[in-house]
């Protein structure tokens, strides 16, 4: 048995080990056979290779180097399809018309599929044939996890977050930075209760990177008077199986904060700002749980929202200036959480001027997908970052928002490497700042 | 027996035969694979979860106006060679006698004179199409032999027709036998090959349309 | 009409009481009919005016008689007189006089003394059935007929489809086990004349054409002249603009059918038929089937009685008998086919589910199954 989870501690990237080539590629391939349904199928079916999905990816057009062709990315997967679980994967088989995928194919794959992917789903948009290519190179990245393939960094924090509930040790565990953050901020952060309407979670991000957006977030549940609670037990809101590519991973991170949100009786799971946090609980927790989930699942500027329309939340006038908003991708496009941020920003009398790209078709801030963990695909990063760069630049906004703390990072990463001018800004933390003391209400 | 006869008889008889066994043994071989039922809690209900889907169908034929710098000119080319091939197929007389036959009825075409004019146009887009899959560089890495094999059949059928109206290279009624033939071949290969998508596209708009609109995701 | 051979055709011609201008005039009509260039006609009437009177031999097998009616129909004018003074018609049993011993008696003197020289025509097709019981002249069946009057000729002109290409008697399911000429003589230089029945012109012209050059005229693939046969009904129509419009008749008697609109759809076989009807036509030069309302059979081809349907437009698929519905045809193929196909994809899911189902089992990573 090639199990990667029970072959390799925690702390070694698969891609380092001796494995054959032949192990990988079974396991690529059984992590492949697993992952095709019917639909997957009609999605490679139905590719005519137009090439059009090309366009639409930063990558691409960034580089204009054809290799960034999102459907091209599941290339080897697309051949697998063809040879093994095709209708005609019979025919395929005996007459040799689709040759058997190989490790060397799949390690040099592991560039497309990680490296120079954010999983941002832009090119689903596009396609004239209705394909989720973004959808594919998911489940591509589940049979590049079982070859071993993950990159190493993203396995790591992957396997540890899946032992300990965090990505990474950390001098002092969360629970304690939590709620130090607290007693900085002077906010209380409700810890470990054993029955709240609301379960909270934070991104790691942002207990090592902005702290003041976990007070932001304390402040505002206070200001509604909605009992609500973070669980040490799951606390971190991120994924990175869901990164990595590991589906039982995936599983294993996501049913921490289930169990935790079940054990306090949550009503509703908040997921902070952070974008695949949401994708992964929002819409694949429940199919990994194998029954829906007893609770909801909002993100906190869908939350927000909803408080405001409910007439529970006022917020005052924000002088932000002229302010422009970055979707983020796994919110928007393939979450569906357009309006709220929009919402939001008007209740605060935001002058918002949208991004050429926006709303569904914003660019990827190019962090997303765990690549703005992955080191060796920063120069590559940054070069894809441009496009997004300028379109800000072009807005000639004062004030740069976004709601989801990985992009927010990756922005401040560009700004040191570009020496840019501008700051991200968290929504989140600017309705904490605009709370309007008449909109509370016990 | 003559080859037009052989073309419009026994070898149209194995063509459709083949067409349709291809057809469903390729749509019914993947259709039973696994559907995995989503536990996830939809944003939107069940009639905007299907009006998504049928939005989609339409509004995937030609792009967001985000994406239109990029590929309108393409997509306008894909499109227009294939309108012409639709015009020319349905449109056309003696196709409407062919296919009438078929199918049991029949509907009024174009002037021969315009048809052909539209096949030379049609046969033009096909040769800028195959032009374009070879010097773009992202299309020629994604083709294969499916791609030139499906663009050489349904090209051969139209040059076919053409001498045959022409009365160009050989007498009639072996042109008129060779472009029924060519069209033979045609329904063999397509249950193999891309031409499948003629089938696909829609549903597949649709599908992926519903299960975005189901997210209330952008489509 | 029977007469010796001995004389020049001129000299005949001239105790005929035929002047030279007429029959210069006949000479060009006949060229004309031909497609040949106008000198032709001149350089025919003088080579002919040379030329010996050639015997001619013509026999009927298994046919009705219509290419004789056609042929004695002949309008060109005194063409009739013409042909059997230009030739010696020395044997043809049912145009000539005599009859049982005596008329074969004629036929194979005129073999004798011709041996080598004389041109055989044939029409109808040769049954070869039951010992070729069902056709015999004198107790002799036409195939041992055939075979012995094919020895001397010079060529043999096959008129009309019978024997050019077999025609009814040869259609499925062939009951007496026909043949056309072309499948019993095989030493001989074969000019087929087809039609059902031919151009009257048509086969008087071939055998001009013949007699003045003395050579096999240029042939189609066919074995027929190019000259008459080098091009289709529907290239010379006068109906193909119509066609070249779009505009069809749907029905014998409907708008289109009176406005003389392309008769395609009606299942005219003009496009894949090689004759003179559209240019030389009928009657003298009257009409054609198409003029009249009605569409090309397509009777000078080849296998024309088992096409499929007259009416059965040329782009139509033919399968099944006529009369049957092509669409109810295709559903029952399809259906077959489609089951078959259904099948095929249920077995390939099937073998994939398996496949999957199998993977799962052996490797599933289980939240708390290892460490």
């Amino acid at each position: 048995m090639s199990d990667p989870t029970g072959a390799f501690a925690a702390d070694q990237a698969p891609a380092e080990v001796a494995r054959t080539p032949e192990s990988r590629v079974k396991g690529a391939m059984r992590g492949f056979a697993q992952e095709i349904g019917a639909l997957s199928a009609f999605r490679l079916e139905s590719c005519i290779h137009c090439g059009i999905c090309a366009d639409a990816c930063h990558y691409y057009i960034a580089t204009e180097d054809p290799q960034y062709t999102p459907i091209w990315k599941v290339e080897p997967f697309k051949q697998a399809y063809k040879r093994e679980s095709s209708p005609f994967a019979p025919l395929f088989k005996l007459l040799g018309l689709k040759r058997e995928v190989t490790a060397d194919q799949l390690a040099q794959w592991q560039h497309l599929l990680f490296d120079s992917c954010n999983m941002c789903g832009r090119c689903s948009l596009i396609c004239p044939m209705g394909i989720d290519v973004s959808a594919l190179i998911e489940q591509a990245r589940h049979a590049m996890f079982d070859a071993g393939l993950a990159p190493k960094e993203l396995y790591r924090k992957a396997a540890h977050q899946r032992e300990t509930g965090q990505p990474e040790a950390s001098a002092e565990p969360y629970r304690d930075q939590l709620l130090g953050i607290g007693a900085r901020f002077g906010v209380a952060i409700p810890m470990d209760k054993s029955d709240a309407e609301v379960m909270l979670c934070v991104p790691r991000t942002d207990i090592e990177n902005y702290p003041s957006a976990v007070a932001a977030l304390a402040r505002v549940m206070q200001h509604l008077g909605v009992s609500c609670t973070f669980r040490s037990d799951g606390l971190v809101a991120e994924n990175y199986g869901y990164f990595a590519g590991g589906k039982a991973w995936q599983r294993d991170i996501s049913l921490r904060l289930i169990n935790q949100a079940i054990a306090c009786n949550a009503k509703t799971l908040l997921v902070p700002e952070c974008g695949h946090a949401y994708t992964a609980l929002r819409w694949e927790a429940a199919d990994l749980y194998g029954k829906p989930l007893p609770f909801q699942v909002r993100h906190v500027t869908e939350f927000l929202a909803e408080q405001l329309s409910a007439g529970r939340l006022q917020l005052a006038k924000a002088a932000t200036g002229k302010t422009t908003f970055h979707d983020p991708c796994q919110l928007v496009r393939k979450g569906g959480v357009t309006d709220a941020p929009r919402t939001l920003m008007h209740a605060m009398g935001i002058e918002l001027h949208e991004l050429e790209n926006h709303g569904g078709f914003s660019f990827c801030c190019g962090g997303g997908g765990g690549v703005i963990d992955i080191e060796r695909a920063s120069p590559l990063r940054y070069r894809t970052m441009e496009i997004k760069l300028r379109e800000i630049d072009d807005t000639g906004a004062e004030t740069f928002l976004t709601s989801c703390s990985d992009c927010r990072r990756t922005f401040d990463d560009a700004q040191a490497h570009f020496s840019w001018n501008k700051a991200p800004h968290s929504l989140l933390e600017l309705v904490a700042d605009n709370l309007s003391p008449a909109g509370a209400r016990p | 027996m003559d080859l037009l006869g052989f073309a419009r008889g026994p070898a149209l008889k194995v063509a459709l035969a083949v067409f349709c066994l291809g057809v469903t043994w390729r749509i019914v071989g993947f259709v039973l694979l696994r559907i995995r039922r989503e536990f996830n809690q939809p944003r939107a209900s069940i009639l905007k979860y299907l009006t998504g889907g049928l939005i989609a169908v339409g509004s995937r034929s030609w792009p967001h106006k985000e994406f239109i710098g990029r590929t309108g000119a393409g997509e306008a080319l894909g499109y227009s060679y294939h309108l012409g091939l639709f015009a020319v197929v349905l449109l056309f007389g003696p196709h409407i006698v062919f296919l009438g036959a078929l199918a049991g009825v029949t509907w009024p075409g174009l002037p021969s004179g315009l048809i052909t004019i539209l096949s030379v146009l049609t046969l033009s887009l096909f040769l800028a199409v195959l032009f374009r899959r070879i010097t773009n560089r992202v299309m020629r890495m994604l083709s294969n032999f499916d791609d030139y094999f499906s663009w050489f059949v349904t090209m051969l059928v139209l040059v076919t027709g053409l001498a045959a109206t022409a009365h160009l290279g050989a007498p009639y009624e072996t042109l008129l036998g060779l472009h029924i033939l060519s069209f033979d071949v045609l329904l063999i290969w397509f249950p193999f090959g891309k031409l499948m998508h003629a089938f696909y596209i829609f549903p597949s708009r649709a599908i992926n349309g519903a299960l975005l609109a189901r997210k209330g995701a952008t489509s | 009409m029977i007469q010796k051979n001995a004389a020049l055709l001129g000299d005949i011609l001239l105790n005929a009481g035929i002047s030279r201008r007429s029959f210069i005039k006949f000479c060009t009509a006949a060229a004309s009919a031909m497609a040949l260039p106008p000198g032709m006609g001149l350089v025919m009437a003088e080579q002919l005016r040379q030329a010996p009177r050639p015997s001619v031999v013509y026999m009927s097998f298994q046919e009705c008689t219509g290419c004789l009616e056609s042929l004695t129909r002949s309008f060109a004018p005194t063409i009739e007189s013409l042909i059997f003074d230009v030739i010696s018609l020395d044997y043809d049993d049912t145009l000539m006089a005599a009859a049982g011993d005596a008329a074969e008696a004629a036929r194979t003197k005129a073999m004798h003394d011709n041996f080598g020289k004389y041109v055989l025509v044939v029409d109808g097709s040769v049954p070869t059935g039951a010992g070729g019981a069902y056709c015999t002249a004198g107790g002799r069946s036409s195939v041992d007929i055939l075979r012995e009057a094919s020895k001397g000729a010079a060529a043999i002109v096959c008129v009309g489809t019978c024997s050019a290409f077999g025609g009814i008697p040869f259609a499925d399911p062939n009951p007496t086990d026909a043949w056309p000429v072309s499948a019993i003589v095989g030493d001989k230089p074969i000019i087929n004349v087809s039609g059902c029945p031919p151009i009257p012109e048509v086969i008087t012209g071939t055998l001009l054409q013949f007699i003045t050059t003395g050579k096999v005229p240029d042939l189609d693939e066919h074995r027929r002249p190019k000259s008459f046969f080098g091009t289709t009904i529907h290239d010379r129509c006068y109906r193909r603009p119509f066609y070249d419009q779009g505009k069809f008749a749907k029905s014998f008697d409907d708008e289109g059918a009176r406005n003389g609109w392309c008769l395609f759809e009606l299942g005219c076989k003009g496009p894949t038929t090689y004759n003179a009807c559209a240019t030389i036509k009928w009657n003298g030069g009257t009409s054609f089937p198409i003029e009249s309302g009605h569409n090309c059979l397509g009777c000078s081809e080849p296998g024309f009685w088992d096409k499929g349907s007259f009416y059965a437009p040329l782009s139509a698929p033919a399968w099944g008998k006529s009369g049957e519905s092509a669409p109810l045809q295709i559903l029952e193929l399809g259906a077959g086919a489609a089951a078959a196909g259904a099948v095929l994809g249920v077995a390939a899911a099937g073998v994939s589910r398996l496949h999957q189902h199998h993977s799962e089992h052996s490797t599933d990573i289980t939240p708390k199954g290892e460490n």
